[in-house]
């Protein structure tokens, strides 16, 4: 299993050489030698997959010493990155690139440079981006940010828990699901979907429920709130009902509480990337807990609903300042990292992580051998953005920061309110943001 | 600029005086001269960033669009938001409650320091242990006591036999607020608890033994001498109490992001998910705003008093 981890050591002269074999990813400034004495500063987060920081740090350091520019990866924790980001933005000042989400090609768009020649140079070399890439840095025909990939989120689930109430497959359907949930909670062995503020993880948990019940937030104008429909009150329902079967507790759940559950065997099942099964075989050789997580866990997709199966999924972008003084230098960085030499690479270190959108990948040498990661290549086609209908706009990006969906769900599961009720609730408030919004 | 002057100990005739020898000497421009730095910084650090505030809450303001003067329209979009009328209610209970906590633990511990018992110096500088600790460390410390799955206060209640199933520190609305401003409460103690022990230090022991001479009990000492002596620093320290914990953002935010279900949210937390997470720049700087009525009587009655004193 180990061998996923094994990844060639990047060198400039593979860089280099994988870079003239793709014309379209050409770097004439680094033969010029323009960017030498210049500057690049990069906002970066920590993605839960170490190897795939380090990537980033040696990627900077080699197109630093070939082009002699100074780059500088700088790195914030959690939510430090996006009040940097922020704070770049709005003086103009800090910073020349920065990871950013899904949302913030639509927040930041006057912001941002227009890197629609390198997105399509990439989307040529890669096969084509996928829709939910164009979904989220695509505006008005023109690519104002380039998506670096998406994490797929799946259910974990323990299939000695489930074997032990005589199920051996994950639920296919969310009849199903609900029916499992009776049973494993009867077991002692509860299952549990996040209903706090956690701003990862309430939003792949819960997104995919509304869409499965054929709920939708906004109308395809991303403008005309839609929330209040008979298919969101049947999410609403279904969750209420499942709700009483769950683990004590998801509605206080940040990001790193239902990790903590799964990894303690307090929950049979909860929705999160592959950082559960890296994490724990990473330590299932001198951790017996962990190595009985490994053995007896597995991944497995969304259930169908009556509206389909969905899924939604954290998206990084690269974010190309405008006020960045470096346009060179900020190009040459992007096509170093969308490299034949690099991407593939990083895609494959981080096992099915962060996947970019592209539709080559399918066919790319970039997909875990472990089995119990398989399913990640197909979990990859499922993703949805906030704002559907609509695209991930400024709407979207403030509903999902102020938690309206999953206060919805929460509201109404805890008793709160009626189902109805928050349903209204939640309509008000999203007419309220859409109001905001569109008030100019 | 020069003048005619008889300096003494120096020859008589004409001496070369600078503007700024004048300067000083003018007791009124000298006046001036001092305080400039101060007003210069006061107005770089906090005139400037306040007029800036204001500028943004009259707009629609975007962090990608300077936006437009919309005059009171966020402060009329607020007060008709369900959310953020839970957030004003929360951000009141939370300063009230967690200001009498303060005060209550604060004078009690208070007096009790000034106590004499062994190890005295000792437990006063524990004493001071969660106001020295930065804020992340000790929230991340209460997280794990109240986590609604691992709870280690929870887990003393049901070993002990005294509950059942334990409390629902974070997951219950009511109790969730409790929980945050409990935590507030108890960084904020150590502070009233010091500046309180230092007022009652500086109150004469003659002050007492007088009282005890004409008959006070330990009561009545309290209620006519410690009280009414202590109590400008008392003030003093609840004013300040007041101002951080209505302002404060890092413990709601550690423990419960304002959740569940927004039980939790304060002002300065709704601020920064609207103007910074959301880049509605224009409403979170009017979310922010919403504290200055109450923040501007709390500091105007706390230098008119001073004043007072400085005066008598």
């Amino acid at each position: 299993m180990t061998q996923d981890h094994a990844q060639p050591r990047l060198t400039r002269r593979k860089i280099l050489a994988a870079a003239a074999t793709t014309p379209a990813l050409a770097t004439p400034a680094i033969a010029q030698g323009v960017l030498k004495g210049t500057k690049l500063t990069v906002l970066a987060g920590q993605w839960y997959v170490p190897q795939t920081n380090t990537m980033l740090d040696e990627l900077a350091a080699e197109l630093g010493r070939d082009t002699g520019m100074e780059i500088k990866i700088e790195r914030f924790a959690g939510d430090e990155l996006m009040t940097k980001t922020a704070a770049t933005i709005g003086t103009g000042r800090g910073a020349d690139l920065a990871v950013g989400v899904e949302f913030d090609t639509y927040v930041y768009a006057a912001k941002l440079n227009d890197v629609t020649d390198l997105a399509d140079d990439i989307g040529r070399t890669y096969g084509g981006w996928l829709d939910s890439a164009r979904a989220t840095s695509m505006i008005n025909g023109r690519w104002k940010s380039l998506p670096i990939g998406q994490a797929p989120a799946a259910w974990n689930w323990r299939t000695d828990m489930f074997a032990a109430v005589g199920l051996t497959k994950f639920p296919d359907t969310f009849a199903d699901l609900l029916a499992a949930a009776k049973l494993l909670h009867a077991k002692g062995t509860p299952i549990g979907m996040t209903l706090g503020h956690a701003s990862g993880d309430g939003r792949s948990t819960n997104y995919p429920v509304l869409w499965a019940f054929g709920g939708k937030e906004f109308e395809a104008d991303g403008k005309t709130v839609a929330i209040n429909s008979p298919g969101t009150l049947a999410a609403v329902e279904w969750y209420k009902e499942i709700y009483q079967h769950f683990i004590p507790g998801t509605t206080a759940w940040l990001d790193p509480d239902n990790n903590q559950a799964f990894l303690a065997s307090k929950v049979s099942a909860t929705v999160n990337v592959n950082t559960i099964y890296l994490a724990s075989r990473a330590a299932a050789a001198t951790d017996p807990a962990r190595k009985l997580i490994v053995d007896n866990m597995d991944h497995g997709q969304w259930p169908s609903g009556p509206a389909g199966r969905f899924a939604c999924y954290n998206v990084n972008v690269w974010l190309p300042f405008a006020s960045s003084p470096n346009k060179a230098g900020q190009r040459e960085f992007l096509k170093a990292w969308y490299s034949r030499g690099f991407l593939p690479k990083w895609t494959k270190t981080g096992q099915s992580y962060f996947i970019p959108q592209l539709a080559g990948f399918d066919a790319e040498d970039v997909w875990p051998a472990d089995p119990k990661l398989k399913i990640f290549r197909e979990l990859n086609k499922l993703n949805r953005l906030p704002g559907y209908a609509g695209p991930p706009s400024p709407a979207a990006a403030e509903a999902v920061n102020k938690y309206i969906l999953v206060d919805m769900f929460a509201k109404a599961c805890t008793g709160q309110l009626t189902p109805r009720a928050a349903v209204d609730w939640a309509e008000k408030e999203y007419q309220q943001i859409a109001r905001r919004r569109t008030r100019t | 600029m020069s003048t005619t002057t008889n300096a003494p100990g120096r020859p008589k005739g004409l001496v070369r005086r600078s503007f700024l020898t004048d300067l000083i000497d003018n007791e009124k421009s000298l006046g001036y001269l001092l305080v400039a730095p101060v007003v210069i910084l006061l107005l770089a650090l906090v005139a400037y960033p306040f007029a800036v505030a204001i500028g943004y809450a009259l707009s629609d303001r975007t962090l990608a669009d300077p936006g437009v003067f919309v005059g009171l329209e966020n402060f009329e979009l607020l007060w008709e938001n369900q959310i953020y009328r839970q957030t004003l209610r929360n951000t009141f209970v939370f300063t009230v409650g967690s200001v009498i906590i303060r005060l209550v633990l604060g004078v009690g511990l208070a007096l009790l320091l000034n106590e004499s018992f062994r190890f005295r110096r000792a437990v006063r500088a524990a004493i001071l242990l969660p106001w020295i600790v930065p804020t992340v460390l000790g929230t991340m410390a209460w997280l794990w006591m109240f986590n609604p799955n691992f709870s280690v206060l929870n887990y003393i209640l049901v070993q002990s036999g005294l509950m059942k199933t334990g409390f629902e520190w974070l997951t219950d609305p009511d109790l969730a607020l409790f929980s945050v401003l409990l935590v507030n409460a108890w960084r904020g103690v150590p502070f009233m608890a010091i500046t309180v022990l230092a007022g009652l230090q500086a109150i004469p022991q003659d002050l007492y033994d007088a009282s005890s001479i004409d008959g006070a009990g330990k009561l009545q000492r309290f209620r006519y001498v410690t009280l009414p002596l202590v109590m400008p620093v008392l003030l003093t320290a609840l004013v300040l109490s007041i101002i951080w914990t209505f302002s404060d953002f890092g413990i709601v935010y550690g423990l419960t992001k304002g959740g569940p279900m927004n039980a939790t949210h304060v002002l300065a937390t709704l601020s920064y998910q609207t103007g910074l997470a959301s880049g509605n720049i224009g409403e979170g700087a009017a979310i922010s705003l919403t504290m200055l009525p109450v923040l501007l009587v709390l500091i105007i009655w706390q230098l008119r008093r001073i004043r007072r004193s400085t005066v008598v």
